[in-house]
């Protein structure tokens, strides 16, 4: 194996120990889990940084260069690499680890399908023609970074629906350790936004890309249209939370569904003919 | 009547329940196969199906009276919505802020109100100076006993939303542009053909161009793993048979040419004019021999003359064959010879003999075999105009921009009241935001630790 893929499934052991330290932070109540869990998280990110860029650097070694972002698997490690990214951005602002063991977890599972599944192609390949063009740096950090954030929100929807669970007094580590709902509530409503802009810049650029390559900016094909269906149900949440005033739950739930989409707008259409039949 | 229509129009629910019929619809669409992709698989489904998709136009959904009438809805809703809401903001950025120095500190936690020791004068000062410095539009008030003062920022924020709207609208309408205005057509062109006609692909018709495109080369080639590099066709494009314009032509770099944006789509093979033929007399050597068609050839006697009248890419099923007539004086046969007989014969025993049209050595003592008809590529252009495309890039970007003022920005109002009360300065501080509490709560917090730390 290539040196970059053997340390990227390196980073998939590392986002695990570091997954299994964040929860059992909050299984047993101890902030003594806390400070490795991150560190872990970090060293992780640091490892699959420069795995990345050891990739771009060898593509160009092979006379193919691009960068690392082309086929599935190139993407799910992005992907998971958004997450962590965003996370740590996330933990260091809030100043809180509490969010990292429903987080983490899906930048462990996005980078260990891309590592591990059979069905996925590790190697470097040269970009057909319809990938060569400058808009696929664009259009590929833009999705992710919005998917990462709507991760990160449904993350926050699933908080939010246990910690509704506890039962307050005498309950278990775990539920004191959850934050606050409201506090909750806010930080999935910051993390759509982040999340819905970016999905709308990732379907501007892809747009613009799609004018250049296939004649038109709006096809139709699933891809987009699946893009637009996940845009659609954030737009509704948004309207129903500024104007109609919902919060908790409903929010909640809705951050849920939301995610779904977004994993069907990423992998779903893979099962479905279309233009974007090469991701 | 008026007033219920519009406030049915101007709705929340009316918005949330289209957009989320509309994201259905859509999910509807990218289950049932679209237009061309549902000839290939309406066969799956049963006659009685067929009729209900096809009555509800379910094969061309996006494009459904009842999808572009959806569309429309939420665009009135998005103008009703606007117009409701505006008046308001309106309002709120055109007049001068009220100035109560009671009603905003009602009910104001006993965490925003300060005393600091020392008569009031020389921190009203400060605190005029400090919103000056800070904030907009701020207003001063004496009171008996001290001061009360306005200040805000971010009024701006409020209109985000009308710029996002308004935006969305544009993009509507560019699209709307495109689709009257614009066409999306295709043509496949052979190495050394032109053509002025393109089809129609929505409407299924041709088209005339005002010039003439001719296609000169067409390659593709491969990278070591056999994945496609690169697809280029040489175009040339003429008016009156002068060469105006001349350009490669490759995926993601199109060529517009009299408006008309071309792009690399597909390529493909198309039997050429030549033919490799292999020629044995008797039992002696086979000779090769290329040959084009409709053009005679002689074979070894002189009064024999040869052509190929048709060439056939996949004859019946049964491979590349081409037509050859062998005419001597006062006798005339034509035979077909195909690549692939040994096979055919192998497959359907007896056939020469059923068909004598089939078999390569009818005409004695010549035995003909075909060894390849040579193939030329042609390449597959999609050519389209739109010129409402502009209007949707604004409308785009403007999305974005009104996305960052909505999302980032917010209304913050604040009032701070300076009183003295029993020789001592009592500061009470009451701010309201359109977004972002938290937020708020920091400023108001930031403001107080300031204040207190001021001793005239």
């Amino acid at each position: 194996m290539v040196l970059n893929t053997t340390m990227l499934s390196w980073v998939t052991f590392i986002y695990f120990g570091s997954a299994v330290l964040y929860i059992f932070r909050m299984v047993t109540g101890k902030e003594f889990w806390g400070p490795p869990a991150t560190y872990t998280a970090l060293i992780g990110l640091l490892a699959q940084s420069t795995a990345l860029v050891l990739r771009w650097i060898e593509s160009y070694k092979m006379g193919i260069g691009h960068a690392p972002l082309s086929n599935l698997y190139e993407s799910l490690i992005f992907f998971s690499w958004t997450i962590v990214l965003l996370y740590l951005i996330i933990e260091w602002r809030i100043k809180s680890r509490n969010l990292g063991a429903f987080v983490i977890p899906f930048a462990f599972i996005a980078i260990s399908y891309a590592s591990f599944s059979p069905n996925v192609n590790s190697r470097i390949q040269p970009l057909i023609p319809a990938l060569q063009s400058n808009w696929l740096i664009c259009h590929v950090i833009t999705c992710f970074f919005g998917y990462a954030a709507l991760t990160i929100a449904c993350g926050l929807g699933l908080m939010y629906l246990i910690k509704g669970l506890d039962r307050g007094e005498g309950s278990s580590a775990f539920f004191k350790l959850l934050p606050n709902r409201d506090i909750l509530d806010e930080l999935s409503y910051h993390s759509i936004v982040i999340g819905f802009i970016f999905l709308t810049l990732g379907i501007i650029t892809g747009s613009v890309w799609a004018y250049s390559a296939w004649g038109s900016y709006w096809s139709w094909d699933p891809k987009e249209t699946w893009s637009l269906i996940t845009w659609l149900i954030y737009a509704a949440m948004l309207h129903s939370r500024l104007i109609g005033g919902w919060r908790g739950k409903r929010m909640a739930i809705m951050s849920l569904i939301g995610f779904v989409s977004v994993l069907f707008t990423y992998f779903g259409v893979n099962l479905l003919p279309g233009l974007h039949s090469y991701f | 009547m008026r007033k219920t229509i519009f406030s049915f129009l101007s709705s929340l629910k009316l918005t949330i329940t289209l957009l989320i019929i509309i994201a259905g619809a859509s999910i509807l669409g990218t289950v049932i196969p679209q237009q061309y992709g549902a000839e290939g698989a309406i066969h799956n489904l049963s006659p009685g199906l067929i009729q209900l998709f096809e009555a509800l136009q379910l094969f061309d959904l996006y494009h459904s009276t009842w999808f572009i009438m959806l569309m429309s809805l939420l665009s009135v809703n998005l103008i009703a919505c606007s117009l409701k809401r505006f008046p308001t903001s309106w309002k709120l950025f055109r007049k001068t802020p009220s100035l109560d120095a009671d009603r905003p500190f009602q009910n104001l936690p006993p965490e925003r109100v300060i005393t600091i020791e020392g008569k009031p004068h020389g921190l009203i000062d400060t605190v005029e100076s400090l919103l000056l410095k800070r904030y907009k539009r701020v207003r001063k008030k004496e009171l008996e006993r001290g001061a009360v003062f306005y200040g805000e920022k971010g009024i701006y924020s409020r209109f985000g939303v009308y710029i996002t709207h308004a935006s969305v609208l544009v993009v509507i309408a560019g699209a709307i542009v495109g689709s009257l205005l614009g066409f999306d057509a295709f043509v496949n062109l052979a190495e050394g053909e032109s053509t002025n006609t393109v089809y129609v692909t929505r409407q299924k018709g041709i088209k005339q161009l005002d010039f003439t495109l001719r296609c000169d080369t067409f390659s593709v080639s491969f990278y070591d793993n056999g994945m496609p590099k690169e697809y280029r066709s040489q175009l040339s494009f003429l008016k009156d048979n002068t060469v105006i314009h001349q350009g490669p032509l490759l995926v993601n770099h199109p060529i517009t040419f009299d408006g008309i944006r071309f792009y690399q789509a597909s390529y493909g093979t198309i039997p050429g004019d030549e033919v490799y033929l292999s020629i044995r007399k008797g039992n002696g050597e086979a000779v090769a021999k290329t040959v084009k068609l409709n053009e005679p050839f002689l074979l070894d006697d002189e009064d024999t003359r040869s052509e190929v009248v048709r060439i056939e890419e996949n004859f019946m099923s049964m491979g590349p064959a081409v037509l050859l007539e062998i005419k001597s004086p006062g006798n005339s046969t034509r035979f077909w010879v195909f690549k692939y007989i040994e096979r055919i014969v192998e497959r359907f025993p007896g056939i020469l003999e059923k068909f004598p049209k089939f078999n390569p050595g009818l005409v004695k003592p010549y035995s003909f075999s075909l060894d390849r008809i040579e193939s030329r590529y042609y390449t597959g252009l999609q050519v389209s105009r739109d010129p409402g495309v502009y209007t949707v890039a604004v409308g785009g970007f403007f999305i974005i921009i009104g996305f960052l003022i909505t999302f980032f920005g917010s209304h913050r109002r604040f009032w701070i009241k300076v009183e003295e009360q029993g020789g001592r300065s009592r500061i009470s501080i009451a701010a309201t935001s359109t977004k972002d509490p938290v937020g708020l709560d920091r400023e108001v917090q930031h403001l107080i630790k300031h204040l207190s730390l001021v001793r005239d």
